[in-house]
């Protein structure tokens, strides 16, 4: 993977943090300045992010090359994204039963596939950011298309991804969610009456092209401020 | 009798010849086509593919191993307990009922007066062709008051599993996580003239560096509010925090507020999240 290549997943990153959340976790889980983390969060893949990333000690896997680094960070906001929709929608269960027990199998796997590319990223992963799913997981027909969308373009995002890989170990852990992905988006499309499989061939669909579907949905959001250095008012 | 003899010996003779000549004609053929055969079946057999892959797999790079190991699903671990809350996203009304005609019961606000995140307890949603809305604890008077808020002024939910309870006759303070209890401690409660209110609550924010001995090193604001000292500034919410008057603990010596001594009241700080449930009684 180029630099340009580099510089442009950092940028389709950063896109999808329309409203500072990503940033503003970063900022929280790490002792750094904003502008650095934001930096360090997108993998920007300059000089200085990557002595700060050994000034902190601890390396990812040492295979991983800052490209794939990038690539992998995206993925796991996107599992962080898709397991936090499924565990929501489990932990109010307001779908009809059909619906929560298909959301409660590929939750568990969508757990799963953030346990394995934390493991994979090490320190650099990336913190999870805040959601708000805006209802989706307490109506059936909302939840349905949003999981369809996410779980078809999923699939599609890690067969552009594969072949942008430098690590043929990384393209071989990925494989393996990758069937799964696709699996899933078969599923729920025959739940809801759909082929689960309408096409000879299945297309790559570029990150940028995830990264709008994210941006559009406006789930990543701003952590709340609960927590502040003041005088208390209360009535002692 | 000699003469007659002969010819049919001979006869026997030239039968017996030719009858092993002709068996050994027949073996030869059969060894000669059995021959055939195995060596054109091994050459057709060279050609089939899975010899082909045999014969290629010395050639074939070695697979990788995927970087990670899988894991197991992951299964959510669910509680009996655990509640919901939200932030206030956008002002908003709080109402009666479900629909953006029902009467009001009062208007939030996305921040409280301290400044933080104003965040509600969400008891449980409803759709219908009006929209989704959510059922919410108020931080209003009379304590208990609940209304329908449009479930789009609200941020992204957040989950607890712990719960407070305040005993007032007793004078302690029990949190539990997942049912089993985790905390235990005195507590000072409000006096006779400005008693606690008993009921159901929740934890609304944490103030920490306080520099003020009074309440000690934190604070937690909840959405209870004083019935007396309703001029109080900020709204006469309840908190519960530390004292600079240890000794006077356990009793009735505030103003409605919990008091923990400061030594107990930084443990709980370590186990109580806001959202937090908390009921007095």
């Amino acid at each position: 993977m180029t630099i340009d290549e580099e510089l442009e997943l950092a940028q389709i990153l950063r896109e999808i943090d329309c409203d500072g959340a990503l940033e503003e976790t970063a900022a929280a889980a790490l002792p750094r300045t904003r502008r650095d983390l934001l930096k360090a969060v997108v993998g920007a893949g300059t000089a200085a992010v990557g002595a700060m990333v050994g000034a902190r000690g601890a390396q990812a896997a040492p295979t991983t090359s800052r490209g794939d680094t990038a690539i992998l960070r995206f993925d796991l906001v996107l599992e962080y994204l898709q397991a936090g929709l499924y565990t929501e929608a489990e932990r109010i269960g307001a779908l009809t039963p059909k619906t929560l027990a298909w959301a409660r199998v590929v939750g568990a796997h969508e757990r799963a596939h953030v346990q394995a590319i934390k493991g994979l990223l090490g320190s650099k992963a990336v913190p999870s950011p805040s959601f708000n799913f805006r209802g989706v997981t307490e109506v059936e027909q909302p939840f349905i298309k949003t999981a369809v969308a996410f779980e078809e373009l999923t699939g599609a995002l890690l067969k552009w991804q594969a072949v942008r890989l430098d690590s043929r170990e990384i393209i071989a852990a990925v494989a393996t969610l990758h069937s799964v992905e696709t699996r899933h988006a078969a599923w729920i499309r025959r739940i809801i009456g759909l082929q689960p499989a309408t096409k000879a061939f299945d297309q790559p669909a570029p990150q940028r092209q995830m990264a709008r579907l994210i941006a559009s949905t406006h789930f990543i959001a701003r952590r709340p401020k609960m927590t502040r250095k003041a005088r208390p008012r209360y009535t002692g | 009798m000699r003469r007659a003899r002969r010819p049919r010996v001979r006869a026997v003779v030239v039968r017996r010849v030719v009858m092993t000549l002709g068996v050994a004609a027949l073996v030869a053929a059969v060894a000669a086509a059995v021959g055939g055969i195995g060596s054109g079946g091994a050459a057709r057999r060279a050609a089939e593919p899975a010899s082909q892959l045999a014969l290629a797999l010395p050639a074939l790079p070695q697979s990788p191993r995927p970087a990670f190991t899988p894991h197991a699903p992951v299964l959510l671990q669910r509680s009996r307990t655990e509640a919901r809350w939200a932030p206030v996203a956008r002002s908003a009304v709080a109402r009666h009922s479900p629909r953006a005609d029902a009467a009001t019961v009062t208007a939030l606000s996305p921040t409280t007066p301290d400044g933080t995140t104003n965040i509600v307890a969400v008891l449980r949603e409803q759709a219908s062709a009006r929209g989704l809305w959510a059922l919410v604890r108020l931080p209003v008077l009379p304590n208990g008051s609940v209304g329908w808020v449009p479930r789009s002024a609200l941020g992204g939910y957040g989950f607890t599993r712990t719960r407070l309870f305040i005993d007032r006759a007793h004078f302690d303070a029990t949190l539990f996580r997942n049912g089993r209890v985790i905390f235990r401690a005195p507590v000072g409660v409000g006096k006779l003239d400005s008693p606690t209110p008993p009921g159901e609550f929740y934890i609304r924010e944490r103030l920490t560096t306080l520099e003020s001995p009074f309440y000690g090193p934190i604070a937690f604001g909840t959405n209870a509010r004083s019935e007396q000292l309703t001029d109080w500034p900020g709204g006469g919410f309840i908190g519960i925090h530390g004292t600079n008057e240890p000794e006077l603990l356990p009793g009735r010596v505030s103003h409605g507020c919990v008091r923990l001594r400061n030594d107990d009241l930084l443990r709980l700080a370590r186990l109580l999240p806001v959202g937090t449930p908390v009921t007095i009684r």
